[in-house]
């Protein structure tokens, strides 16, 4: 069961269905060669010359099954990847689900490692394709601002110049990056996608190192390992004093589970009460500014024997107000909108996580202008 | 009910239909002589089963020296890939939870099949989740579902 | 340094000194004022707060200790100086320096076995050197590795520690020129301190996925100093990615949380836990504790009151593994019967 958010009667016009479902993190994917009229002749013949020297590791870690995919979700077209037909998105995820808004993240340039001629233009066409070709395709999609991260300078023009539409309603960012993510380097991005009222969202991927316990030989193991890299990044934001600098952004972890986030506050917490006052940067508890800042979907959401136990998780996190549901469609750890999160939940926080929690961080209305096609129970 | 499929010689080896009864979708694979129906709906999340891979098991005795072996053939849902004999529906992800849901297995002529014989062709433990299935036979020269 | 001079060779004496290397025990980790290197009580003894001598560990620790068996760690060879030769050779001066001025004094005494792992035919010399030794009970590695400890590379120790009935211990820290954690260096100490448990999150993902376990069906592994509180969580992750990708190690036949269980260990510091009782009594919920823990003073350091909040709720059953019979069972050298558990349980 989806539950809906109470609304009072002001907030919506006689007839608009309430939105139900907002799905935050979904995947367009352009074919190879969707890209290139977005380009300048000069990028065109560099990327067809020499291509991307990018270090993300999908080659050394072959996704499981059909590049990561679905197996359902190829469309017919020859060459189409799974996320590269809007129709098939519409029909296979919007309408089947009931979605009522999706936040596309495009996350071709998450790598980024371009030469600055190269990596203020991926970025630019990316963003012109996904509102040329998404956007105004479907009144329920919604975008992540894609950014040439390693050089913020430019990543903050291309967020300046995104800002004005509405539709674009986060700034993606890398999980993985050249520094920690907490470094001022990238404070620039932050800044001006605060100012906008963008969260920031730090999606799995991008240029990975795999220092700390050296590279996994498997894409199992560096899958599971998301969880671990992504827990030193949340410290480096901590230790960094961000939150504390810059007291209005808001960020979302975005593709890494959520039950970790527990044991983490509580060592954060415990280290802060050791060794706090000699950090002049952590002038309050790390789980409090965790909770004031950082927002997580919920996908791939862990599935414990007993599912009692990540209702513990999420209490003990204090996440109710800070989970947001995501299929993660296309690829393969989909997560079911009415199969994923234990039945056990009540309707209050499962209506949160659903659409509530996402509707107030992205500032999406709560009605539906127009009915979705097919929506389902 | 007894549902035609198809005509047998049209049936190839190796192929597969989806069709729906009472409401229910099924798949219906051929391999070799034999037949298997699934339903179409993966225990785990509602996928649709079907629709994934056929394939042997694959063992290894000790790490890297990976086979693949024939003794049972798994279907792996196309979603998260979890597997389950195409036979019995039975899935081997380990663990000994308590609550397995047994189905109604379909008799095969010449005797019942257990988990334990399932565990012994694939040394896997069979896990809790069960993929319902279906009887599937040639009668007439048509190839006949029984739900 | 001095007390290691006697037990090197004329090259490497004249090598340390020329270099004036400083042995002080992985002093990245454990800088000397940082309130985690050294308890109150550890500082109010003369310095250093890690015991250089026999008279020292008997005044500070033996004596107030309620203990029979007292496992002794020397961080030193984790430090991996980049040099092998002079790694083997420092690996080999410290574990004679343990066995003489420790071992060699008190039959309580137990200890690991410090290895340079550059060059692994030398540590597995290294420890065929020190198996028929009962004293030694265990590998001391380091949690942060270049490679993986899973990976193929590594085997030949685990094969040699299970071949002797020591078990591996992966202790914090290690690697001081290493970054900590998968991006890239910290800055802050605060971030160093935490990286640890990632680390080990990592490291037991790969001793599961390369099979180690399967391969050493008798090998145990202790986390030492990693915490513990993060295991269930990795462990939902983990079983649920090995369900639907077990194809890409299909010598991982079992559920990841069953090896785990079966054969992995934790001390239990840090505890890094709530302050409230029902959240502590969730998390003993979701992981057992019972099987997992191994008590650990870990003197000097100190990573706050934690433990006794876990310990005031646990039955005496479990107390009493936690405290005894789980370091006991994990220490004692015999080759175990094939599960090396209690009971044989799987895992929650």
């Amino acid at each position: 069961m989806i539950g809906a958010v109470d609304l009072s009667a002001e907030d919506r016009t006689e007839g608009e269905p309430l939105v139900r479902l907002v799905d935050s993190d979904v995947h367009a994917q352009p074919m190879p060669a969707t890209l290139m009229p977005y380009l300048s002749v000069d990028a065109r013949r560099y990327l067809e010359r020499y291509g991307r020297r990018t270090h993300n590791d999908m080659h050394a870690y072959p996704r499981a099954r059909g590049a990561g995919t679905r197996l359902d979700a190829w469309p017919a077209q020859p060459g189409a990847p799974p996320g590269g037909d809007p129709e098939l998105l519409r029909s296979q995820l919007l309408d089947e689900w009931g979605v009522d808004y999706a936040v596309l993240q495009v996350l071709n340039a998450l790598d980024c490692y371009d030469p600055a001629d190269i990596a203020v233009e991926l970025p630019r066409a990316i963003n012109d394709w996904l509102t040329q070709a998404w956007l105004e395709f479907d009144d329920r999609l919604r975008a992540a601002i894609v950014v040439p991260h390693e050089y913020a300078h430019l990543a903050v023009r291309e967020i300046e110049r995104r800002a004005p539409d509405p539709r674009f309603v986060a700034v993606l960012m890398p999980a993985n990056a050249q520094e920690l993510l907490g470094s001022e380097r990238y404070w620039p991005i932050y800044e001006a996608a605060s100012a906008h009222r963008l969260p920031i969202m730090f999606h799995t991927g991008g240029f990975i190192r795999n220092l700390g316990a050296g590279p996994p030989s498997y894409y199992i193991a560096s899958h599971v390992n998301t969880s671990p890299a992504m827990q030193t990044q949340l410290v480096s934001m901590v230790a960094s004093g961000l939150f504390q600098a810059l007291t209005n952004v808001r960020i979302v972890v975005t593709e890494c589970g959520v039950s970790w986030v527990t044991a983490l506050r509580w060592a954060m917490d415990s280290a802060w009460e050791l060794m706090g006052p000699d950090h002049p940067r952590l002038e309050r508890r790390p789980s409090e500014y965790i909770h004031d800042h950082v927002w997580f979907t919920t996908q791939p959401v862990e599935e414990p024997a007993e599912p009692q136990h990540l209702l513990y998780a999420i209490e003990q996190a204090q996440l109710a107000d800070r989970l947001l549901f995501a299929t993660d469609y296309p690829h393969w750890d989909f997560d079911s909108p009415t199969q994923a999160l234990p039945r056990a939940m009540d309707a209050k926080l499962r209506a949160a996580i659903m659409h509530g929690n996402a509707l107030e961080l992205f500032g999406l209305r709560p009605v539906r202008s127009q009915p979705s096609p097919l929506a389902t129970p | 009910m007894k549902v035609v499929v198809a005509p047998e010689h049209s049936f190839a080896s190796g192929t597969r239909r989806i069709v729906t009864v009472a409401g229910r979708s099924i798949g219906v694979f051929r391999m070799g002589d034999r037949f298997y129906g699934v339903r179409n709906r993966c225990p785990h999340q509602g996928g649709p089963l079907c629709l994934g891979r056929v394939l042997g098991d694959a063992v290894a005795e000790v790490p890297g020296a990976a086979e693949v072996s024939e003794s049972v053939l798994l279907l792996a849902c196309p979603w998260h890939g979890w597997e389950y004999d195409l036979e019995t529906g039975q899935s081997f992800m380990g663990g000994t939870e308590p609550g397995v849901r047994s189905y109604g297995v379909g008799l095969e002529p010449g005797g019942v099949l257990s988990a334990e014989l399932h565990a012994a062709r694939t040394e896997r433990v069979p896990g809790p989740y069960l993929a319902e299935t279906f009887d599937v036979f040639v009668e007439d020269q048509y190839v006949v579902l029984e739900t | 340094m001095d007390v290691l001079l006697p037990y090197l060779s004329d090259y490497w004496r004249q090598y340390l000194e020329g270099a004036m290397i400083g042995l002080h025990g992985l002093i990245d980790a454990y800088p000397p004022g940082a309130p985690t290197s050294a308890s109150e009580r550890a500082r109010s003894f003369p310095a250093p707060a890690v015991p250089s001598g026999y008279p020292a560990l008997r005044e500070r620790v033996l004596d107030e200790a309620d203990a029979e068996l007292i496992v002794l760690n020397c961080l030193t060879a984790l430090e991996a100086h980049r040099n092998p030769y002079y790694a083997a050779a420092l690996a080999t001066a410290v574990n004679d320096w343990v066995r003489d001025e420790f071992l060699s004094r008190d039959e309580r005494l137990r200890a690991s076995i410090a290895l340079s792992i550059a060059v692994p035919d030398d540590a597995v010399a290294e420890i065929e050197r020190r198996a028929d030794d009962p004293r030694w009970v265990q590998v001391l590695l380091p949690v942060r590795s270049e490679l993986p400890w899973g990976h193929p590379s590594h085997h030949a120790i685990f094969a040699a520690a299970e071949r002797h009935g020591l078990a591996i211990g992966l202790h914090a820290w290690g690697r001081p020129g290493q970054a900590p954690t998968p991006n890239g260096f910290t800055s802050t100490y605060f971030e160093d301190y935490l990286a640890n448990q990632a680390v080990a999150q990592s490291q037991l993902v790969s001793l599961v996925c390369e099979g180690v376990f399967e391969r050493y069906p008798d090998l145990r592994v202790v986390l030492i100093e990693c915490g513990f509180a993060w295991l269930a969580p990795l462990l939902w992750r983990f079983d649920k990615d090995w369900k639907g990708i077990w194809r890409e190690v299909p010598w991982v036949k079992q559920l990841p949380s069953e090896y785990v269980y079966r054969h992995v260990r934790a001390t239990t510091g840090p505890a890094h836990l709530p302050r409230e009782p029902r959240a502590i009594r969730q998390l003993l919920e979701t992981i057992d504790v019972g099987r997992l823990l191994a008590y650990a003073s870990d003197y000097p350091h100190d990573h706050g009151g934690g433990l006794p909040r876990l310990l005031s709720e646990l039955d005496n059953e479990r107390r009493d593994a936690v405290l005894t019979t789980n370091a006991a069972a994990l220490y004692n050298r015999a080759r175990p019967d094939r599960s090396p558990d209690r009971d044989g349980v799987s895992a929650p």
